[in-house]
């Protein structure tokens, strides 16, 4: 009997773990942003200049590759040449900010696949469309990649070395691309995504687009005698710093990023007690969390200064890993919650 | 002449204040010690004068559970790691042995992963402990047979568990790498982290300890006889079943309840109560303290090595793992031809 009950203990934990799978995250609240967040979204997420120059076929392409070494938490750049033999019309991303870009900017009957995280709410722009668009392959189901029969996939530098020598093996051509953490090194990414896929036109014109919505951004900003000074906390306690994508959207707004001006350089663990130190204007946290409800009930962080005036704001996580022209999407959120502040 | 034994337990007191002293002064916000003796005084109504709000706030509800919470996390995992060796004979036995961990790492697992630790600031230890409990349940159901429990079977059965709980926990990791924030949550939670501990986890780890420390008492002179063997025991009047189950029980609940508040901390409790034998003797009424003692100062020091020594994230368990692998490589070296005659 005990075998019985024992073995029905492990069924439905099992069960739990499968139902465990389909949790959801939690909404988010509705916020005031500078620009109209649907019609910023559509701009970036299609961008035609007309006609196409032919260009030459072979290529080679020269470019500055540029990684984030984690274990040194410094970032390491290699000129590089690359020669494709002709325009790739068969294009697989296999990350979810390269396929934003694809999407913006190469016709969308060129994109053969997309991986899991391109159709997922939580980590794409776009992740509607690529569902509706397809097919849709997992990181590791290289079979289904080379299956596609791509002339060409975009890989980045995180992509798995058993990936890449797969496709190598299977004589399918693949470009590394190298860091996305800031808007300069987006801006770069595109450009060169433009010259590989033979489409510089849509690139510039997506560049140009992301430099105006900026402006247009920045305008919109009220001026303060002091930058707002903004740290994300997550569950973790962990805080982006220098290198951070949130760091760059910061920047684009002035505000202030509280851990890269504390000189964490990635990511950091704190705890309450030196965010009560950094004492930040606004705190912000992922929406799949009750982070807030925590912070808040507290009692050391009862003396912050982002608690006192109750701000803590949850921003989900699409927003915060962005690493491609939607940045400009999160800097509007973000714009439109802490310009919301009185003072 | 004082005690030796008397003398190391004063030694050992005296580390676990001293590292209290270090844990309640150091932080990145600089509180003078005195301030932090005033407020403590302050605190036990010993001292009516001045004390600054956020400076007492910051040492009573932030570094002051912390340092308890190591060293009740410390104590708790030395007694079970004692009472274990004992049980099983065995010096290789730890608290992990039964699948504890194991049960106690899936529910926090489960409660991060699910969002349901996000809820409050129990939820999770709550989760850690109601699968500590459960696996004991189920490793007790599977080795009793006709109400007689079998040491071997249990052992099996630990293990059996160890590892389906830990498939079943790299399962949920793996569905978490979707969740970056998520993922990274329940890696820092299995390598231990006693970042951010409150009073409320005080509150789970301290009547843990208690129950299972005084439990343990009530069982330390069988589990004495029991190292004679369970015949010689059953010879001297120790009622075998209950003796060995009840500190079992009480093992199992100490190490829940260490586990449901720190994460996952190795090997402290198999350390610890090799150190102390071969300084104490093997008396289990002198060792479970002792060890207690030992592990609570690893943990108190290694927490203190982790929060200020180290500029980069480096983890409590992978401290105490990094002292206790080679010790135990130490161990089976020492004892290897034991092992190969038997």
């Amino acid at each position: 009997m005990f075998k019985n009950i024992s073995l029905t203990v492990i069924f439905l934990i099992c069960c739990f773990v499968s139902f465990a799978a389909f949790a959801f995250e939690r909404d988010a609240h509705p916020t005031q942003t500078p620009l109209d967040m649907d019609g910023l979204r559509n701009d970036l997420s299609c961008v035609r200049s007309g006609a196409q120059p032919l260009g030459s076929w072979p290529r080679e392409i020269s470019y500055t590759f540029k990684i984030y070494d984690f274990k040194n938490d410094s970032f390491k750049e290699e000129k590089k040449t690359w020669m494709i033999k002709k325009k790739p019309l068969r294009i697989i991303p296999h990350a979810v900010g390269v396929a934003e870009i694809l999407w913006a900017i190469c016709p969308r009957e060129r994109l053969v696949g997309f991986n899991e995280f391109s159709a997922d709410p939580d980590s794409s722009f776009i992740a509607d469309e690529v569902q509706k668009k397809g097919p849709i392959f997992k990181s590791k189901q290289t079979e289904l990649v080379i299956g596609f029969r791509p002339d060409l996939v975009f890989t980045v530098f995180y992509s798995g070395a058993d990936f890449k020598e797969k496709l190598n093996q299977a004589h399918i051509p693949y470009f590394d691309l190298g860091y996305f953490g800031t808007i300069e090194s987006i801006k770069d990414q595109i450009l060169l995504i433009g010259t590989i896929i033979g489409e510089e036109n849509n690139a510039q014109a997506l560049v140009k687009l992301i430099d105006k919505k900026i402006g247009e951004l920045q305008s919109k900003l009220p001026r303060r005698a002091r930058a707002i000074r903004v740290l994300y906390y997550d569950e973790g306690g962990y805080v982006p710093g220098i290198s951070s994508n949130f760091n760059s959207i910061c920047r684009i707004i002035g505000a202030v990023n509280v851990g890269a001006e504390q000189g964490i350089k990635s990511w950091s663990q704190i705890d309450y007690e030196t965010l009560l130190k950094w004492n930040p204007d606004i705190i912000i946290v992922p929406a799949r969390s009750r982070l807030k409800e925590q912070l808040t009930s507290n009692r050391i962080l009862s003396h912050a200064r982002a608690i006192k005036n109750n701000a803590v704001y949850y921003v989900p996580g699409v927003y915060l890993r962005v690493d491609s022209q939607f940045m400009v999407l999160s800097a509007n959120l973000l714009a439109g919650i802490i310009y919301r502040q009185p003072g | 002449m004082m005690n030796k034994n008397v003398v190391l337990i004063i030694m050992l007191i005296c580390l676990i204040l001293l590292g209290g002293f270090f844990s309640l002064t150091s932080g990145s916000w600089p509180i003078t010690a005195l301030n932090v003796l005033k407020i403590i005084f302050f605190k036990l109504g010993l001292y009516s004068g001045e004390i600054n709000d956020v400076e007492s706030t910051i040492v009573w509800d932030g570094r002051l559970p912390r340092f308890l919470v190591a060293l009740l996390v410390g104590f708790s995992l030395g007694g079970a790691g004692t009472i274990m060796q004992g049980i099983f004979k065995n010096p290789m036995a730890s608290p992990g042995v039964m699948g504890i961990d194991s049960g106690a790492a899936l529910g926090a697992v489960l409660a991060i992963y699910t969002g349901f630790a996000s809820g409050s600031l129990i939820a999770l230890p709550l989760s850690a402990i109601i699968f500590s409990l459960l696996t004991l349940f189920m490793v007790f159901a599977i080795a009793t047979s006709g109400g007689r429990t079998s040491i071997s079977t249990l052992l099996l059965a630990g293990i059996a568990l160890n590892l389906v709980f830990g498939a079943l926990t790299s399962f949920i990791i793996t569905l978490s790498t979707r969740e970056f924030d998520v993922g990274r949550v329940i890696v820092n939670w299995l390598m231990g982290d006693l970042n951010n501990r409150s009073w409320e986890h005080v509150n789970i780890v301290f009547p843990t300890t208690i129950i299972a420390l005084l439990g343990t008492l009530f069982f330390v002179k069988d589990l004495n006889l029991l190292m004679l063997g369970e015949e010689t025991a059953a010879n001297l009047g120790v009622n075998i079943k209950s003796a060995r189950n009840g500190l079992l029980l009480f093992s199992s609940i100490e190490t829940g309840g260490a586990i449901a508040v720190s994460g996952v901390i190795g090997f402290v409790g198999l350390v610890a109560p090799h150190i102390m034998r071969s300084l104490v003797g093997p008396d289990n009424r002198k060792l479970i303290f002792s060890s207690g003692l030992l592990a609570a100062v690893f943990i108190i020091y290694a927490d203190l090595f982790v929060r200020l020594i180290i500029a980069v994230d480096l983890k409590i368990g992978i401290i105490t793992s990094m002292l206790g692998g080679p010790f135990f490589l130490y161990l089976i070296v020492k004892h290897r031809k034991r092992f190969e005659y038997m």
